[in-house]
């Protein structure tokens, strides 16, 4: 498509969603909403410790309780199902079950499976399983987890550390050498978590006359990946029939979310009924598989005296907690955009992957990327510090520049296109900066207020590759190098279309939305005019689902693939309906029409008609029918090579961002609190502005909780101590400061329209942004902020240390 | 996160009620609002045999002032008393502090008698008796008893009801006319529990504070008074640096209980701020100020 | 015996007589027994709003209600805000403004801003936004939220 902005009809327009009516209308068709008759409810015995091993289990009492249908524990659960399907380094000796045998591992974890006739009274066999624990001494601190005498998590790994690797790209020893300063900082980044409003769940059904399990779920993605989970649940790969329903929110934590379906699908097999298993917010809260990362950082950042930023070098230490089903793979995300925006020409980056007796990571809204931004911009603001520079100004100095692009990046990943100082302007613009530093000194010295105006221009990258999940190893078990998306097109007898989407594509993005309004801009019909349905996974296409903001590029690529096959086969037709030669014809409006002469023309529902009834009165090699599939594979990877010293082409879709928060703390409290906030972000072209608009200030709200509020608390035995929505602090509207939003769309070269992924980007800025606009707001007192949340009590030992008071 | 089973009562009347409350003792637990109730219930931290719903038993919906002692019967709801004229009249600072707790779907449900009643060290309302020295009316099948506020309080979620006895009325007495009053709380974010929270009423004579009172939550075992900080204060004049000293004196004696939002340290530390702020405020208000 | 009640409960203008354990709550019986899915259930501690209903005309938790407690109550559910499938001006600004991401905190927002805008049909943005508060949102950050409620007030002030 070599349409302009301006030519587009559809792709750009804030239209409204097409997936919204059924939402408000209380019809979403949520997985809690789905009843089957007969179906039973599970609940799990969790574990009250961090780590223990399991003595003994008595269920004799529950197994009586009226309405329980059986009780499962994770030794006959071992027998009905294999581990959980696992990414993660080493499968072989850190298994991973849907429930604990032998021993339990954080607190939480599942023991016991209990189904019955209603979730009531399995939560009331739940009471009367009695498990005898032999605890053992938990391991919380992940450094201290790195010691030599340190409690194992997983004995067979035989360390705490269970993966570790140095990667040095360019000529890390010579830039520091050479440099005129290096700053250095010990940081540390708390996890929290996507904490959607619903939780995950699934309803399982299988058929011992077909051998059929078909299991209906709010999790999917990496539909190629299934005959995994159909292994875990010891069915034949093709006989697991995924359906997809449309989840309440993910961030990332539904994603190959699959130990509910493995929970409700092991015990539908188990007791011949359809079983439901939804998460309840304990559950989730303690279990979910997906809490975010939890990271320490020894960072230096090398510089000359006039600002330029030369080499940068980052040893991370990453808590993942009990289990690592995605094994590093969140640091392949960090490394995608290492350098940030920024000219910097070598990169130490070395990483230990440390388990504790905690929830394991999982994925959450930047998957570990924007950990990095965070981590980068503060060493940026270091660097500023130290030579007394401005920092908007130090940035500016650094960008990689629009003629650089495609830009290759020390590591080996490129950047597709960017124009940085284009958003920074932008955003200095709508956050009246100039006006916020006046009112800063103003208010200081008028009122002795704390203003603080922070900075973060960092990257947001796009539609990852599989290979950042195993570029880590020199001989990874499985170099999967497969991400596809795909999609069906069907124009019916009377010229309307239907798409098909595979994978759990629904999550609060608007797959249908933008479906529909690329179908839209391809046969120029009104986007509310295409149906967009969900396939279930046994008719399904190869699909990876949300993640790394990949599904509207993928989706776009997808949509155009099908659509040419459509048009081709179209016009085809239309050549013999008006009798002319194929070359002589173009699409034009909704239908075909003779180039030059467009009264001459046939719609797409004459020829939709005439295809799908009138078969004698075409040519006989034309098929009955119009529809078409389009399998879409990443649009730019290569593999790293064999030294790893250029991981190859991973992330090449690159959008960037600026974000500019204006903060007031207290200093006798700590709070922080929000005078503006602006937002600049460059995703590329837009297809409906609103709804990215939306992710935006949906990412920000996040990325303010994980700054400011939202922390999984654990405490030193391995506890958590805010497994409750009351400790457990979301933002809610009055935390969350209105948005001021600009856009700036750099298209990128590789992908269908120019698009980019944009749906993480908010929360990839604004951490890094909050932190900076406290410390400015502390200038004056010297505080350094280098962990988050920053909380009022952490801002507040800050400013007191920094007082001499401590 | 269900509850586990239990049987259920519906008295619509006080009398019913306490006929419940001597027949099942400590098998029964009165439910009220059931804000915090149930939570407790789902999370299956408490699991009551018996729940003795007191929502039917209108007659203990009302507030009126009684020779401008204000008396709010435990049935009536807190959004009731966010909205009440004769609350607003005579109990100020009731109606300042009950407009933070949680939100308002929670108020419209929470009663005030099941606030003071179940005692969270973190809550408002309890700290706003103490600090009006306010009385609870407790109500038996053997008759009625009234208690200072600071004899109900006993403990975290520990209250001075004998198991057969319902708490049916809060009393407030009145503050001479000029008092000034401030409710205010810490928050890590809107409507959530308190760090800590203060209520401070004052009255002056002239510049200088002849009446105070200062009460805490969120900062010990139950609500408690400030004493030594009234003490301080009481007969002399309003200052900065009174309020300081005031402030200073309380904040040693302050034993908050472990709250994963912020550590009794810090709380201590915030008490000694809100202590300074919610004098400052009242002050003002008492001096006609804004 | 106690633990088993008869209720009758009048639910977006129907009667509905039935017998529900005591410890059902409301929003699952309204889920489960009356088939109104479109109450969520969140967090089941109360803290999230995506339960809220109008009971008796004002805003509540359902998840920390129980049924029994709403015998002879009316009950007013997303549902009921719907004329057979004919948007009520709120919804309609909800979907105009993009107050929604993921859909599942939206009937609860909704119950909670027809309660709102019935206490004040002008409030300010501001106080949308403070009274919006009572309610969750993990998707969209709130500010087309706000927008929505703002646009749905005016036109309903228009009417």
């Amino acid at each position: 498509m070599t349409e302009t902005r301006e030519e587009r009809k559809w792709v750009g327009k804030s239209i409204q969603r097409v997936e919204d009516p059924k939402f408000l209308l209380g019809r979403g068709g949520y997985i809690d909403d789905f009843g089957l008759e007969g179906m039973l409810h599970a609940a799990l015995v969790r574990s009250p410790h961090a780590h223990a091993r399991i003595k003994n289990i008595d269920v004799e009492e529950a197994r009586r309780l009226p309405g329980v249908i059986a009780v499962v524990t994770g030794t006959e659960a071992a027998e009905l199902c294999d581990p959980m399907p696992d990414f993660g380094p080493d499968p072989a000796s850190h298994e991973w079950r849907c429930l604990a045998v032998d021993k339990v591992r954080n607190v939480g974890e599942g023991v016991v499976a209990v189904v019955a006739e209603s979730r009531d009274i399995a939560e009331d066999a739940c009471d009367l399983v009695d498990v005898e624990y032999e605890p053992l001494a938990p391991v919380v601190d992940p450094e201290a987890a790195m010691e030599e005498d340190a409690e194992l998590v997983h004995e067979m790994v035989g360390s705490n550390v269970a993966f570790e690797r140095n990667l040095i790209f360019g000529d890390v020893d010579r830039d520091f050498a050479e440099a005129d300063v290096v700053v250095e900082d010990r940081l540390r980044w708390r996890r929290s978590g996507g904490q959607p409003l619903e939780t995950v769940g699934a309803v399982a059904s299988y058929d011992p006359g077909t051998g059929m399990l078909t299991i209906r779920e709010n999790s999917l993605s990496f539909t190629s990946y299934l005959f995994m989970l159909a292994g875990t649940l010891k069915v034949p790969s093709n006989k697991l029939d995924i359906h997809p329903h449309p989840a309440g929110g993910s961030f990332g934590s539904k994603l190959w979310a699959v130990k509910a379906a493995a929970i409700a699908g092991m015990l539908s097999k188990a007791t011949g009924k359809p079983v439901k298993y939804i998460e309840d917010r304990v559950d989730n809260m303690t279990n979910c598989d997906h809490h975010g990362s939890d990271r320490v950082y020894y960072a230096e950042l090398a510089a000359t005296n006039d600002g330029t930023l030369k080499s940068l070098r980052v040893r991370v230490i990453d808590d993942y907690g009990a289990y690592m089903q995605f094994g590093v793979g969140h640091h392949g995300n960090a490394l995608a955009q290492v350098v940030g925006p920024y000219r910097i020409g070598s990169v130490q980056y070395h990483v230990q992957a440390v388990l504790t007796n905690k929830c394991q990571q999982g994925a959450y809204r930047g998957f570990g990327s924007e950990v990095h931004n965070w981590l980068l911009e503060r060493m940026v603001d270091l660097v500023a510090k130290e030579l007394e520079m401005d920092p908007v100004e130090i940035r500016r100095k650094n960008f990689i520049q629009p003629d650089q692009f495609p830009y290759f990046i020390p590591d080996g990943n490129v950047y597709d296109s960017g124009d940085y100082e284009g958003v920074l302007d932008k955003a200095l613009e709508l956050a009246d900066y100039d006006y916020w530093r006046e009112e800063q000194k103003r208010l200081r010295e008028e009122e002795g207020r704390h203003i603080g105006i922070g900075i973060c221009t960092a990257q947001e990258r796009s539609v990852f590759s599989a290979t950042e999940f195993w570029f880590w190893f020199d001989e990874p078990a499985a170099p999967v190098t497969s991400t596809p998306e795909s999609v069906t097109l069907q124009v019916d007898a009377a010229g309307n279309v239907t798409a098909s989407l595979y994978s759990c594509a629904f999550w609060g993005n608007s797959p249908e939305t933008m479906v529909a309004q690329l179908v839209a801009e391809e046969f120029d019909v009104h986007p509310h005019q295409v149906n967009v349905v969900y396939s279930g996974t046994s008719q399904g296409l190869p699909a990876t689902g949300p993640g790394g903001s990949r599904t509207t590029v993928m989706l776009a690529g997808a949509v155009e693939g099908a659509s040419q096959k459509i048009k081709e086969k179209a016009l085809k037709i239309a050549a013999h309906l008006l009798e002319a030669a194929p070359e002589d014809l173009e699409w034009s409006d909704g239908g075909v029409a003779v180039k030059g002469s467009p009264a001459q023309r046939k719609e797409l529902a004459e020829i939709a008609m005439s295809v799908h009834l009138f078969k004698h009165q075409l040519p006989t090699e034309i098929e009955s029918g119009l529809a078409a599939d389009q399998v879409y594979d990443h649009p730019y990877t290569t593999m790293p090579s064999e030294d790893r010293k250029d991981l190859g082409v991973f992330y090449p879709i690159m959008g960037h961002a600026c974000h500019i928060p204006v903060v007031e703390v207290d200093i006798e409290t700590g709070l922080v609190k929000f005078l503006k906030y602006a937002a600049v972000h460059d995703a590329g072209t837009l297809v409906n502005p609103r709804s990215l608009n939306g992710h935006i200030i949906g990412g920000t709200a996040q990325g303010i909780g994980t700054a400011l509020l939202e922390e999984y608390v654990y405490d030193e035995e391995g506890q958590l101590a805010n497994a409750s929505y009351q400790d457990y602090l979301i933002p809610s509207a009055m935390e969350v400061p209105e948005l001021v939003i600009g856009h700036q769309e750099t298209p990128s070269p590789y992908t269908v329209h120019g698009i980019k992924g944009g749906g993480e980007g908010g929360r990839m800025m604004a951490p890094a942004a909050i932190a900076s606009a406290i410390e400015d707001a502390l200038k004056s007192l010297g505080v350094r902020v280098n962990e988050l949340p920053a909380t009022p009590e952490r801002v507040l030992d800050w400013i007191e240390e920094a007082k001499g008071l401590e | 996160m269900k509850p586990a089973p239990f049987d259920y009562h519906a008295p619509t009347s006080t009398g019913e009620a306490v006929e419940l409350l001597a027949e099942f003792g400590d098998r029964g637990r009165v439910l009220a609002g059931g804000q915090s109730l149930f939570q407790l219930m789902n999370f299956r931290v408490v699991k009551p045999e018996n729940l003795i719903d007191i929502n039917p038993v209108t007659e203990l919906d009302y507030i009126r002032s009684d020779n401008g002692t204000l008396a709010i019967g435990a049935r009536t709801r807190q959004s009731t008393l966010e909205r009440s004229r004769e609350a607003a009249e005579w109990a100020t600072l009731m109606v300042e502090a009950v407009k933070n707790v949680a939100h308002p779907s929670v108020r419209n449900r929470g009663t005030v008698g099941g606030s003071v009643a179940y005692a969270d060290p973190a809550s408002e309302l309890p700290a706003v008796v103490l600090a009006m020295d306010g009385e609870l009316v407790l109500t038996s099948g053997q008759g009625q008893r009234t208690l200072a506020a600071a004899d109900f309080f006993r403990g975290p979620y520990t209250n001075a009801c004998s198991a057969d006895e319902l708490l049916t009325e809060v009393r407030l007495p009145p503050w001479p006319s000029g008092t000034g009053h401030a409710f205010l709380e810490f928050q890590r974010k809107h409507g959530s529990y308190a760090l800590m929270g203060t209520a401070v009423l004052v009255h002056l004579d002239g510049d200088s504070i002849d009446r105070v009172a200062i009460s805490l939550c969120g900062v010990d075992e139950t609500p408690v008074r400030a004493h030594k900080a009234e003490e301080l204060l009481t007969g002399n004049a309003s200052s900065e640096e009174v309020f300081e000293e005031a402030a200073e004196a309380a904040a040693p004696e302050l034993k908050p209980l472990p709250d994963p939002k912020g550590s009794p340290e810090y709380r201590r530390k915030l008490a000694k701020v809100y202590i300074r702020r919610a004098l400052e405020l009242a002050v003002r208000r008492a001096k006609g100020e804004r | 015996m106690s633990h088993r009640r008869q209720i009758s409960v009048v639910v977006n203008g129907s009667r509905h007589e039935s017998e529900v354990e005591a410890r059902k709550y409301l929003a699952e019986f309204l889920r489960e027994d009356l088939g109104l899915v479109g109450t969520h259930i969140g967090c089941e501690h109360g803290v999230c709003g995506a339960c809220t209903v109008l009971m008796d005309g004002v805003s509540v938790r359902s998840c920390l209600v129980l049924a029994v407690q709403a015998n002879e109550a009316e009950i007013l559910t997303v549902e009921g805000l719907d004329r057979d499938g004919q948007m009520h001006p709120l919804q309609e600004a909800f979907w105009e403004k993009q107050g929604l991401q993921c859909g599942y905190c939206t009937p609860g927002m909704l119950v909670r801003a027809y309660e709102l805008l019935r206490e004040d049909p002008d409030p300010t943005a501001e106080e949308v936004r403070e009274g919006m508060s009572n309610n969750l949102c993990r998707c969209t950050g709130y500010q087309y939220i706000v927008e929505a409620v703002l646009d749905g007030a005016e036109r309903m002030r228009n009417a």
